[in-house]
């Protein structure tokens, strides 16, 4: 075994040595032409020598290039390609690259997928990159553009549901990703039951998301990574940017405040139904037959500052601040209920030299929900709330001959309350409360090595250690992450990866929405921390000259400590609410094929999903495995893009799914109670999620018709969601038939399907200027 | 005024939202279901011991529960005394009660006590339970109060032991018991124990309204069976609400054998 091992070492070097002796480095920075913005994630690349990488924090980037000359090209999401011409000779050499925005919004998918020769060549995969400007293009529901939905359309990424905004990333559950905005963790990222995202689409640049391979940076969270980045003020001149839409407008407004040296965007969003529906209840005051439509609205506010201390260090402050406002009042009743998330972050970033490069940053974060029920001297107060504050530090070094290290600490404090109730009246003749509270403590370390070989081999692979502590137990576990790319030749890479991940915050939820009432709680002696591992294997190869690049992907998860509840639990209000938890098992496995189309008129791209996905706990379904409900066998998406002519753009997305694995009982039985109750029919649940709702298929047309205003850019965006008005299977229900004459008889019973959205048309107008 | 003709643009697109049927009939293909006894058996101080012995349907089935003719229904007291309860179908009409087995012993079981029940039929299916007898709670004080639109709520008070964990169902009608309860739940001391409990209600009643209060004291079995029928009834109809399973107090069906211990107050709402 030993001589084996020095046997296959050995060769390696031999194959990797002599192509090493006669590389040199070649670095530098990827800016935005616009405002001198550091261009993070940007993708620099020699193509024909198959050897690529992607900018960092600062977008810097450094490259290991054999001798001779070399096309270096670099691209960006939203900006235009640079590229130079380099001879790459005895030394290393410094290049920078400025990069336009995209003239029109279809070159920009063009430039993402410009980048798919470094797609193929990257180390990393499972991961799915997208820009607010491409997200802008496609059809959304009620024009509201959402690019966390927009990611449901990437193959292994799964909504729950008609319309949310959950993601349900290769078997895990929503509540099991980790959702940073500019490095701060979003507790709930959803308005509205999950209808929306919190993301602004004008305050978001881009999102990369993880669906695997996950880098050692990141933890916390088993099941995927969404890492959003919020746009930068640019230093060049006061711009503004907007849109009116059918349900919501926005404004964002950036700038220098100092030339070159700070700047700052503002941005805001607010839906408007609650204006029209209190209009009608005006209208309709005295009508004795109308019910009164509560408020709704939501609102968000984005913003962040930078500003550049010298040429080597830089501060900047980013923060969100949204609420969910729901509310009713009536003469002696009053019902209000608000939730949302509030996040500042400040950071640092220093350059030591060229090659070393560290990230700090302070935030805090937190989720809270209130609820205030008033009917005359008796009020009702619930509410629930997790805080965080965090201190990180991250480095990136270049050590050279092929290696990038990355490493870094990380630690937070969490404070929960977890229902806290009060229920008093004015005369002080009732009065009691409930609630917990608790606190817990997390760190992570992690050292990761980006490790080019040889031009045909690289690696990443790290370890990451995690520990929390709250109410006295201690957890520690050492996570290792390894990706590994081999290139078979120049059109074809083969990659693979294993990540062991740990989960120490739980989301308490018991329905398949996302409710505004959900709890976070902690590990602690009677709850352990969740667990996932995954390993996936790989291959991908670009054809059509470049144009188009298929990648197909096999993966297996498996999950441990998993969270459900007993059956009739109880979450809203109770102090004992270990007592309401099952712990179990689950794994998924699954394949995916994603091709994409990148060059022409006609872009886009067509996602297959195969995938198995359950859960096993001893107090549900008799303790024997069942499918999640979220299990989908067959998942496709097909995007297309089409530039008609210089003003107009169509666009189309189509989606099929397997329906959602449900719940349905198959039997009843009559129930009579006590005296001075009807009797009434109860229904008998077996097995767990054993029943399919029918297939889920959809098609959103669109279409962008730039504008020619006075002053700046502006655009109508059509849209039209569900287009052939398919009825889609919301939920299943039984419903008593009774004999019309008596009201009373009960002549039968019929299963019922209810839809939720039909075809819905909408417009938006965007602008800028 | 610019509001108002924007709410008239939306009208129509409301309109149209609103006059899309989104719900339709659809057939649903459900394994066979083998039926299972259901049991029904209250036992309340004074008053004679009787059951109802049902089977449990395919949710699609014939509406009609099957009757279990051949089922032999014994309940044996504290005393030791096996009752058999006769198959003999009956009809109070008073109440609208429906009894598959009677017998003429009468309930006096104390506080503590414990009866068993066993229902066996020709098919070998065998249900067994038993009730622990409880003590009754009385209500305290029944009161109200009216707004300045002449309406009024409804305060129920009462004193929850401290050294025991206590379960109550908690119901009031209106007029009279028939025709089904105004409202009507269950809870248990955890949040409340030892302390003076109300029970309230909202702006629902008008002056000289009568209202029957019946507070009962109830086992935890019967607890948990109520909760989990009212979640299994919520789970059919709420997309939020995850399936739940019938929690039977009895052993081998579906059901319930426990035993009512309840005060009732009537009042006339005045002001």
């Amino acid at each position: 075994m030993h001589i084996y091992r020095i046997t296959v070492v050995s060769l390696l070097l031999l194959i990797s040595l002599p192509s090493w002796a006669q590389r040199q480095v070649v670095q530098g920075y990827v800016r935005a032409a616009t405002n001198g913005e550091a261009l993070i994630g940007a993708t620099v690349s020699a193509p024909e020598a198959a050897i690529g990488t992607i900018t960092n924090e600062n977008g810097y980037y450094q490259l290991n290039l054999p001798e001779g000359e070399h096309t270096l090209q670099a691209t960006y999401v939203g900006y235009g390609t640079a590229t130079r011409t380099v001879t790459v000779a005895e030394s290393s050499q410094s290049i920078n690259f400025t990069l336009e925005p995209a003239s029109n919004e279809l070159k920009v998918v063009e430039v993402q997928a410009s980048s798919l020769q470094q797609k193929l060549n990257d180390t990393r995969m499972s991961v799915e990159s997208l820009s607010s400007r491409e997200a802008k293009l496609l059809p959304a529901l009620f024009g509201e553009v959402d690019l966390v939905k927009t990611l449901q359309l990437k193959p292994g990424i799964q909504s729950g549901g008609e319309g949310t905004s959950g993601l349900y990333v290769r078997g895990g559950g929503p509540d099991q990703n980790l959702v940073l905005l500019d490095d701060a963790m979003i507790y709930n990222p959803s308005h509205l039951f999950g209808f929306f995202s919190v993301f602004n689409p004008d305050a978001v640049k881009s999102v990369e998301l993880y669906k695997g391979g996950f880098p050692a940076q990141f933890g916390g969270r088993l099941s995927s990574v969404v890492d959003v980045r919020m746009n930068k003020g640019n230093n060049e001149r006061i711009r503004s940017t907007g849109g009116l839409g059918l349900i919501s407008s926005r404004l964002t407004v950036d700038g220098p405040i100092v030339k070159d040296k700070l700047n700052f965007s503002v941005s805001g969003r607010r839906t408007y139904v609650d204006i029209f529906t209190r209009q009608l209840n005006r209208i309709k005051e005295g009508d004795k037959d109308y019910n009164p439509i509560p408020d709704y609205y939501f609102y968000d506010l984005n913003g962040n500052l930078n500003y550049t201390l010298s040429e080597k260090d830089e501060l900047s402050l980013s923060g969100y601040y949204g609420r969910d406002f729901f509310g009713f009042n009536d003469s002696g009743f009053s019902f209000g209920f608000d939730w949302g998330n509030t996040m500042g972050n400040l950071r640092w970033r220093h350059k030591f030299n060229e090659n070393l490069y560290a990230t700090t940053s302070l935030t805090s974060t937190g989720y809270k929900y209130n609820i205030n029920n008033k009917i005359d001297i008796f009020s009702f107060k619930l509410s629930s709330e997790v805080q965080d504050y965090t201190f990180k530090t991250d480095f990136d070094w270049f050590v050279g001959d092929g290696h990038s290290l990355k490493f870094g600490a990380q630690a937070t404090h969490h404070d929960f309350t977890v229902g806290r109730l009060n229920f008093e009246s004015e005369d002080s003749t009732l009065s009691f409360g409930a609630g917990n509270t608790y606190s817990g403590s997390e760190f992570g370390l992690y050292a990761s090595d980006d490790f080019v070989l040889s031009p045909m081999l690289s690696f990443n692979y790290g370890l990451r250690l995690s520990g929390f502590n709250s109410s006295g137990k201690t957890y520690a576990a050492l996570e290792p992450r390894v990706s590994a790319k081999y290139t078979l030749n120049e059109h074809t890479s083969l990659k693979a990866s294993y990540a062991s991940m740990m989960q120490y915050v739980h989301l308490l939820t018991n329905s398949g929405a996302s409710l505004p009432t959900d709890i976070w709680y902690p590990s602690n002696r009677n709850v352990q921390p969740q667990r996932s591992q995954q390993a996936a294997v790989g291959v991908s190869h670009l054809f059509g000259k470049g144009k188009y690049l298929i990648t197909n992907e096999i993966y297996y998860k498996w999950m441990q400590n998993q969270i459900d509840f007993r059956d009739g639990a109880n979450l809203f209000v109770n102090d004992s609410l270990e007592n309401e938890f099952l712990f179990g098992k689950g794994d998924s496995y699954g394949n995916e094929l994603y091709l994409e189309k990148v060059n022409g008129k006609t872009t886009g791209w067509l996602g297959y999903t195969l995938s198995w996905t359950y859960r096993k706990f001893d107090g549900i379904n008799n303790g024997r495995r069942f499918p999640a409900r979220y299990d989908r066998r067959h998942d496709i998406s097909l995007v297309l893009m089409h530039q008609l002519n210089k003003r107009l753009s169509l666009t189309g997305a189509f989606v099929y799914g397997t329906g959602n694995a449900y719940s349905v009982p198959v039997a009843r039985f009559a129930f009579q109670d006590v005296e001075g109750k009807e009797p009434t029919v109860i229904p008998i649940y077996e097995d767990r999620n054993a029943y399919r709702l029918a297939a889920y298929h959809r098609l959103d047309l669109g279409a962008v018709l730039k504008l020619k205003p006075r002053r700046g850019e502006a655009d109508l965006t059509f849209s039209v969601y569900n287009v052939y008005n398919r009825r889609n299977p919301y939920f299943v229900y039984f419903e008593q038939q009774k004999d019309k004459n008596n009201e009373q008889t009960i002549i039968g019973f019929q299963a019922k399907q209810v839809s939720l959205f039909p075809v819905i048309p909408s417009v938006t107008y965007n602008f800028r200027f | 005024m610019m509001q108002k003709r924007l709410l008239y643009l939306l009208l129509p697109l409301l309109a149209i939202l609103t006059a899309c049927d989104l719900e339709k009939d659809i057939d649903v293909d459900l394994p066979y279901h083998e039926p299972q006894l259901v049991v029904e058996c209250y036992l309340e101080p004074g008053k004679q011991i009787r059951a109802s012995v049902l089977e449990s349907s395919g949710y699609f089935e014939a509406p009609t529960p099957p009757m279990v003719p051949d089922a032999e229904v014994f309940v044996t007291t504290p005393a030791g005394k096996r009752v058999q309860l006769k198959y003999k179908p009956l009809m109070i009409k008073s109440t609208g009660r429906f009894y598959t087995h009677t017998s003429t012993e009468i309930m006096n079981g104390k506080p503590g006590q414990v009866y068993q029940l066993e229902v066996t039929d020709g098919k070998g299916r065998k249900v067994t339970g038993f009730t622990i007898v409880q003590p009754k709670v009385p209500i305290d004080e029944v009161e109200w109060k009216f707004n300045d639109k002449d309406k009024a709520y409804l305060l129920t008070s009462f004193y929850d032991d401290a050294n025991t964990a206590n379960y109550y169902r908690y119901m009031t009608h209106i007029d009279s018991l028939s025709g089904g309860s105004d409202r009507d739940f269950v809870t248990s001391d955890e949040l409340t124990n030892g302390k003076r409990v109300s029970y309230g209600s909202a702006y629902d009643y008008e002056e000289n309204d009568t209202l029957i209060v019946t507070l009962y004291h109830i086992e935890q079995q019967y607890y948990d069976f109520i909760s989990s029928v009212s979640d299994a009834k919520d789970a059919n109809g709420n997309p939020f609400a995850q399936p739940s399973k019938i929690k039977s107090s009895v052993e081998g069906g579906f059901g319930i054998f426990t035993n009512l211990a309840y005060d009732r107050k009537t009042v006339i709402i005045r002001k």
